[in-house]
């Protein structure tokens, strides 16, 4: 170990715990006090004793220690400060840290596609193409149901374009429609379940009406309210001939119920109810003429009815109702309706037809 | 203001120190630089530490005091980008993605470079960059933005920083590719 003495007081002292500046050795003491002068940019720097490890201490005497950039180190010291090793465990915890990268990004895929599709979905939304944008975001739903966004865009592009069971569905997959953050896009979709809520509420009045004597132009004028609130759904206004045949039905203009049957069926025609209407308009033809051409034509509908009713129980529940009036009607031809039908043959009524 | 211990941040965001640490050491091993000591990681302040030989190679400086500020950003912008959808903008209860956002925050939160880092870039880079030298001229900038930002530390800047990047940083990256 070497020794220094100061410049300033005189102390001597082990050469590392010295200071140069300016040429001279000072003690920390007097270093410290230096630090003041005026020498713009100048400070005190610390002496190195090349005879001390620069790492782990070590003395050796008065022989010096070779340098590795400015400091001295001993022999151990200088292999280890030549090798920067880097730790065993350290190389083990970066493989691992890669490992989880690789294992993020691949866990993450899922989310990218489904956070793209509703990307996707949203650009649709907001360019107005609703029905296109309901298949992207229902994958993201699939996904995440939990997200206000997506499920509150599905919601609005699924109301807008018609389908309000995929609307309702959605929301109520979200914490039973509860938990939306508050915001204009929850405002929107809330005014719109109101808008559909209203015009189906006429929807289901004007069906129970359609059942019931005499109430067909009721029923017709509510489901003309319905679809003028509610014009994105199409089934609305394509059921609207199906109302206005009820109501020439009860003005006995078989003509015009034919027309209008006709017309629904043109604007349903995968509809087994839609060719039941057809097929009992062709069956009052026939009780009014005694025509049987009228007679086949009605038969004939009647089947195709039965084959496009096949889709589902509740289709063809409805099939086997108003078949059993429209073939009386064809084996009797008296015209009578649903509820004087009901009355005379049945104990419970079924569903409005004519 | 609420005040949390720097100990308790770094304990919470230990990962972050290691690898703030291990690439200011790569660096050093990268431009041949003797490492005198190095500490990864501790309760105490700095949390890590690397003891390195001085060097009057600015490109070298540069990348050692910088090299943690590049290679914390990247990670952190990777690991947030694979569970930043179903963290903030999708709302699943994935925990695995709540992992990986924790372990890209807490790299990006210790992103930004120490105070000592800057300071020595900022003695030497502004007169390098007058007598023309390219690294520094190209590292001016961005030097002396961070120079500006750390005066921000007392309110958590490099937190805010590691926060920003691990939302701002999979936002963009989301954004590109979902239009790709």
């Amino acid at each position: 170990m070497r020794h220094a003495t100061c410049s300033q007081c005189g102390v001597s002292g082990p050469l590392q715990t010295y200071f140069a500046y300016n040429n001279q050795s000072y003690c920390r003491n007097c270093a410290d006090l230096l630090k003041f002068d005026t020498v713009p940019g100048a400070k005190p720097a610390a002496l190195v004793d090349p005879t001390i490890c620069a790492r782990c201490g070590a003395d050796n005497g008065d022989s010096e220690y070779p340098r590795l950039g400015a400091l001295p180190f001993c022999p151990t010291c200088q292999t280890y400060v030549d090798a920067n090793p880097y730790p065993v465990w350290l190389k083990a915890g970066l493989a691992a840290l890669l490992a989880l990268l690789v294992v993020a990004l691949v866990h993450g895929r899922r989310y990218f596609s489904a956070g793209r599709q509703m990307y996707i979905g949203e650009k649709l939304v907001e360019e107005g193409k609703y029905s296109e944008a309901v298949p992207h975001l229902k994958q993201t739903v699939q996904i995440a149901p939990g997200s206000d966004k997506a499920v509150l865009l599905l919601a609005k592009a699924a109301l807008l374009s018609g389908d309000p069971i995929t609307a309702s569905n959605v929301v109520e997959g979200h914490n039973h429609g509860q938990g939306f953050e508050q915001g204009t896009d929850l405002q929107e979709v809330n005014s719109l379940f109101s808008r559909v809520g209203s015009a189906l509420e006429k929807v289901k009045k004007a069906t129970d009406l359609n059942t019931q004597s005499g109430k067909a132009a009721e029923a017709a004028t509510l489901m003309h309210q319905a679809a003028d609130e509610y014009p994105e759904m199409p089934l609305l206004r394509n059921s609207l001939p199906g109302y206005e045949a009820g109501v020439a039905f009860q003005k006995k203009d078989y003509d015009r119920f034919l027309e209008l049957e006709q017309e629904e069926f043109r604007l349903l025609p995968e509809s087994g109810m839609a060719a039941g209407g057809v097929a009992s308009a062709l069956a009052c033809k026939y009780a009014m003429t005694g025509d049987p051409a009228w007679k086949n034509k009605s038969e004939e509908m009647l089947e195709k009815s039965r084959l496009l009713s096949q889709k589902s129980p509740d289709d063809q529940k409805d099939f086997e109702e108003f078949a059993e009036r429209t073939r009386y009607r064809l084996e009797t031809r008296q015209i009578i309706d649903k509820p004087e039908y009901d009355r005379k043959f049945r104990s419970s009524p079924g569903q409005g037809q004519h | 203001m609420f005040f949390i211990p720097g100990f308790v941040i770094a304990i919470a965001t230990f990962p972050g120190v290691i690898v703030h640490e291990t690439a200011h050491l790569f660096f050093c091993r990268l431009f041949k630089l003797a490492v005198y000591d190095v500490c990864f990681f501790r309760f105490g302040n700095p949390a890590g530490y690397v003891i390195h030989e001085r060097t009057n190679n600015f490109r070298a400086l540069f990348f050692v005091s910088m090299g943690p500020f590049f290679v914390n950003t990247v990670l952190c912008i990777l690991f947030c980008t694979a569970a930043f959808l179903p963290v903030w903008v999708l709302k699943v209860d994935d925990y695995l993605a709540y992992f990986f956002y924790w372990l890209g925050l807490s790299i990006g939160m210790h992103a930004f470079p120490s105070t000592g880092d800057l300071s020595n870039l900022w003695q030497v880079a502004p007169p390098l960059a007058k007598s023309g030298n390219i690294w520094a001229i190209l590292s001016v900038p961005l030097i002396g933005l961070l120079y500006v930002l750390n005066f921000g530390r007392i309110v958590w800047a490099d937190l805010g920083y590691g926060i920003a990047v691990g939302i701002l940083g999979p936002l963009a990256i989301f954004r590109a590719l979902a239009r790709a």
